[in-house]
């Protein structure tokens, strides 16, 4: 029953959708954690452990204290087959060239952390020249810094800009200082590198290392060592997974739908057919099974194609994430065998799916419909057909509300994903319903004097309700997307950027330039009020993760209260935050002033702090306040993140000045460009697949409105009375589904903006790109009357007397 | 002495509701015996084709019953009533009678095979030859005449051997030449098949090749000829009884 022409459409959106499956998957297995260059010859790294679970979950581990982890390295060193057991330290140390930041190195995460030499043998560094550091002052760099041996480097750490000498020189990125210096740099310590005799067995070597360990640290060996990989790097791979598993979904779910719709569409195509083979025999079961064989076949010759094309298109993709910086540099595509696995099993399973409820009601053809016109199907959808579109749309909605009351931009992000397939699939389901009021109110742009043509495309698209509904499926989709993801985007940080300017008060902010953060010589230049922020670790006996980190802010009271709008004091006073045991706590930590809070700060030593204050938990951009000092003393490396000053300042090394609009809008820009970007991906995914959808839809009802043109040029309609017929009613198609699309995405939108508003205690403007709009529905429009245009036209050369009608 | 095939007893059918209620069939009653050739005729919209489709079972009567080689219609299923048309009963229609994507032969084995049974290849063969297009058996319909289709539909209701053939204007979109094969096919059926042939048409001429004529109006049996039927003697029937229909108002 398999016909090659009727099946090239369906073939064609599910190898396209297998392929955009197969490509997301392929990069989603190859985006595993690396193991940094610079352990790799550390056959067995005992880490620290792990910090509790918390809304952001790249947060170092809580390291051991400097007494600890040299208890912990004079036992491991001990071990069998043990050469070294070093401690890794990690700290900030950027070196200047020329006085700034270097601008080749400043996306790698690692060209600014310093080590102690000794990590050096972790990663089988040697010195291409001169000697290893010894004393204070001197630095080991890399070479392609362009540096001597011997010359004068200035480094930027913690405290500020510090001078060195160069004794040598090695092959890798980082700066590397004598262990001494590293160890009052970076008292605390995250890691320890076994380096083992040759011919050991490092799982051997880990199990002994495990007894040492004991519950005080987590035992790595192999590619579990990737875990170590710098935090930054994590965060990258977590957005790109994001990224690609919103693209894999979005990808399945539009290949399930515009298959389905291709599918609905050839069946109510044959329905005449169908009904000739209930006529003479066949079963409902056996029409439904011979329409699912047929998906099958489709699906699985399909999906094949769609793998094949995805393999080759991973690699080219992969170098584009990189690029726009949704995958570390490290990363490389790798050819796993579950998503080849899981690809090839997308084809059918989509095909199948897609197929299903067309199979229903192709099995539901009754044999008498043989004997009928088949365009006329003037049932009114079911019952379940309308309680399942209006759950659809609930849910959309639902979930259009957690998109705007979601915590991180990310994660809203997500949500609103899901909301639109929702959305979208709840309104295609219903469109039917709607299509006969729209065309009658769309009516009096389509009539013209003596309009014929107008009581043509009305006549047709009011008779085929399903059929109009079907076609106009893609374009509802593509348009729903295209609004309401990036006007959801658009709005989201509008709101959050005016939010986070109203809370500020102060003239300008600096804000660090090309380096992770703000030295203390810096903010000292700037006289401003400045945030210091840390991570510290707290185990709470009542509430369960062990080790919860927490953001500590290290603040002078007094500018902090003056420059924060929003800080709301609930009991005790700010003014008291002085002595080194005092801290001031958010309303949740359900705590009062005198409590002891206990946290073991960055340098691994545990303090009981003193709770002085009790602040509402929006007043301050972290969970914790503690004196700047106290930061300063347990953290050595701590980088101030922002200074709030009154006045314009030359900004020092490494900084920037900011206003405040121009600050809120840019606070989360990186993270913005990266939603952005994101949101475009996702937006060309389904705009294209839906424009080739809607061309592919509008080819086979091209195919099947011969025979009705034919008519209609024997009526008396001239050549370029039927292109203008098949134009208009393309034209009305596209704007349906323009019009559901984005009715859809308003509903969306207001849900979201109601969501924020409340959020953000303040009016929310929506914000529609409109261009992103135009181009989605030109698109289709563009699509959509060349792909009704030139069939027709190639139809029309033939005279329209007898010819002998499709079969 | 032959004995009934199809039997109907009280047909009503009535459609739609209210204002737009329409009846179609208004308490028939008759039978098609065996072996014999029978034309159902009327006016438009005397209920002819739906007389055929509710004995055929392809549309439930709202009254009576229908019983069909001693099988009671109204008893069945829809999946049983299926199977009953793919083993019991042959159709010919006006036209779309084939499935555009097989060849003669395979539409001709399609019923057979719709039921898991692989008829033999000399029967299909045979089953074409009788309609005289054995050698057209792997031409697809687009390259058949209409004529032909029909032809390769006859050959389709033969060859599952069914209990009654029924056949709705099976002429209706042919010319006088193709018409005149067909009819002569159907004749051929029950002359020397010994099948049961029921066929709706408003054409005289085409009735003339049945055993039996059916006049319907306004979904009742009005009238009924049998024996030596002639194309000029349905016709002045059909004539009289629209002369008495009109005068009648």
């Amino acid at each position: 029953m398999l016909s090659v022409r009727r099946s090239a459409s369906a073939f064609v959106a599910v190898a396209i959708g297998v392929t955009l499956v197969a490509a997301a998957t392929l990069l989603l297995a190859s985006g595993r954690p690396q193991v940094p260059d610079r352990l790799a010859r550390a056959a067995v790294v005992v880490q620290s452990p792990e910090a509790g679970a918390s809304a952001d979950q790249f947060v170092p581990t809580r390291p051991w204290s400097a007494t600890a982890a040299a208890g912990l390295v004079g036992r491991l060193s001990g071990l069998p087959d043990v050469v070294a057991a070093v401690p890794d330290r990690t700290f900030y140390a950027q070196p200047l060239v020329d006085g700034r930041p270097s601008a080749a190195d400043s996306g790698r995460e690692d060209a600014h952390q310093g080590h102690g030499w000794s990590s050096a043998q972790l990663g089988g560094l040697r010195l291409t020249a001169g000697e290893p550091p010894r004393r204070a002052g001197e630095v080991v760099v890399d070479r392609a810094l362009g540096l001597r041996v011997g010359a004068p480097v200035t480094v930027l750490t913690a405290v500020g800009p510090e001078p060195y000498t160069v004794t040598g020189l090695v092959d890798g990125p980082g700066v590397h200082v004598a262990d001494e210096v590293a160890a009052a740099l970076a008292p605390g310590v995250r890691a320890i590198g076994l380096v083992l005799a040759p011919g050991a067995d490092p799982e051997r070597v880990a199990m002994a290392a495990r007894g040492v360990v004991g519950g005080d640290g987590r035992v790595l060996t192999g590619a579990a060592r990737g875990v170590l990989e710098p935090p930054g790097d994590a965060r990258t791979r977590w957005i790109g997974m994001q990224v690609l598993t919103a693209t894999a979904a979005l990808a399945g779910f539009v290949t399930v739908f515009v298959v389905s719709s291709t599918f609905a569409f050839t069946l109510a195509q044959r329905r005449r057919e169908l009904g000739l083979l209930r006529a003479v025999g066949a079963t409902g079961r056996q029409v439904r099974r011979m329409v699912g064989a047929e998906a099958l076949a489709v699906g699985a010759s399909a999906g094949l194609v769609g793998l094949l094309l995805g393999a080759a298109l991973a690699p080219v993709l992969g170098r584009l994430l990189v690029d726009v910086g949704y995958e570390p540099s490290t990363f490389r595509v790798r050819y796993e065998l579950w998503p080849v696995a899981v690809s090839l099993a997308a084809g059918p399973v989509i095909a199948v799916l897609a197929v299903w409820s067309a199979s229903r009601r192709a099995a539901r053809v009754r044999p008498l419909e043989a004997l009928r016109e088949a365009a006329v199907e003037q049932r009114p959808i079911g019952r379940l057909r309308a309680a399942t579109g209006t759950l659809l749309l609930a849910t959309g909605v639902a979930l259009s509300v957690g998109t705007a009351t979601a915590d991180e931009a990310r994660v809203a992000a997500q949500y609103a994903l899901y909301a639109v397939m929702a959305l979208v699939a709840g309104a295609t389901v219903l469109a039917p319903v709607v299509v006969g009021p729209l065309v009658r109110l769309l009516r009096s742009p389509v009539r013209r004097p003596g309009g014929a043509i107008g009581m043509l495309v009305r006549g047709g698209a009011l008779t085929a309700t399903r059929r109009t509904a079907a076609i106009a499926a893609p374009v509802l989709l593509t348009v729903a997307f295209a609004v309401l993801v990036s006007g959801m985007v658009r709005t989201t940080s509008a709101a959050y950027a005016a939010g986070r300017a109203d809370n500020v008060n102060a003239g300008w902010i600096v804000v660090p330039d090309r380096a992770p953060g703000l030295s203390d010589r810096a903010v000292a230049a700037t006289g401003g009020t400045a945030l210091l922020p840390t991570t510290v670790y707290r185990t709470d006996p009542a509430t369960p993760p062990k080790d919860r980190p927490l953001t500590a802010l290290g603040v002078e009271p007094e500018g902090f209260a003056a420059a924060n709008r929003v800080l709301t004091v609930v009991a005790g006073s700010l003014d008291d935050l002085t002595g080194a045991d005092t801290v001031v706590v958010t309303a949740s930590a359900n705590l009062l002033p005198s409590e002891p809070y206990p946290v073991v700060f960055a340098d691994g030593t545990s303090v009981s702090l003193r709770v002085v204050a009790v602040v509402t938990d929006t007043s301050i951009p972290g969970d914790l306040l503690v004196p700047r000092a106290v930061v300063r003393a347990h953290d050595p490396s701590a980088l101030t993140s922002t200074v709030y000053v009154r006045d314009r300042i030359d900004p020092p090394v490494g900084a920037r000045i900011l206003d405040v609009p121009a600050w809120a809008a840019e606070a989360d820009a990186a993270e913005d460009r990266l939603i952005w970007l994101f949101t475009l991906l996702l937006i060309g995914v389904s705009a294209g697949y839906g424009a080739i959808a809607v061309a592919n839809t509008l080819l086979l009802a091209a195919a099947g409105r011969a025979a009705d043109l034919r008519l209609i040029r024997m009526a008396g309609a001239t050549r370029r009375q039927v292109i203008w017929l098949v134009t208009a009613e393309s034209a009305l198609v596209v704007l349906i589904g323009a019009l559901l699309g984005g009715a859809v995405a308003f509903v969306g939108l207001l849900s979201v903006r109601a969501g924020l508003a409340e959020q953000v205690g303040a009016p929310v403007d929506l914000m529609v790109p409109w261009p992103v709009v135009a181009g989605v529905v030109g698109l289709c429009l563009l699509l959509a009357v060349l792909s009704s245009v030139l069939p027709t036209w190639r139809l029309l050369r033939h005279r329209p007397a007898r010819s002998p009608v499709g079969g | 002495m032959t004995t009934d095939t199809v039997t109907v007893t009280g047909l009503r059918a009535v459609y739609g509701t209210g204002t737009r209620r329409v009846t179609a069939l208004d308490g028939v009653t008759t039978s098609f015996a065996s072996g014999t050739f029978t034309a159902v005729m009327g006016p438009s919209g005397s209920g002819k084709s739906t007389l055929l489709h509710c004995a055929a079972g392809l549309d439930r009567p709202t009254e009576g019953s229908v019983t069909i080689d001693g099988t009671r219609l109204d008893d069945l299923d829809e999946d049983e009533l299926t199977r009953l048309r793919r083993d019991r009963i042959g159709f010919v229609f006006q036209a779309f009678n084939l499935v555009s994507t097989l060849t003669a032969a395979q539409n001709v084995e399609l019923p057979s095979r719709l039921a898991r049974r692989r008829p033999p290849a000399g029967d299909v063969t045979a089953a074409l030859d009788a309609v005289g297009l054995a050698d057209r058996a792997g031409h697809r319909p687009s390259e058949l005449s209409g004529g032909e289709q029909q032809r390769v539909a006859v050959a389709r209701a033969l060859i599952t051997r069914p209990a009654v053939v029924f056949a709705d204007e099976p002429t209706g979109a042919l010319d006088s030449a193709s018409s005149r094969q067909v009819l002569r096919l159907l004749r051929a059926l029950v002359d020397d098949h010994g099948q049961t042939v029921v066929m709706v048409t408003h054409d005289p001429a085409a009735a003339a090749y049945a055993d039996r004529v059916l006049l319907l109006a306004d979904g009742r049996v009005v009238d009924e000829l049998t024996g030596g039927i002639t194309a000029a003697a349905v016709a002045a029937r059909i004539a009289e009884r629209e002369i008495v229909a009109e005068s009648s108002c």
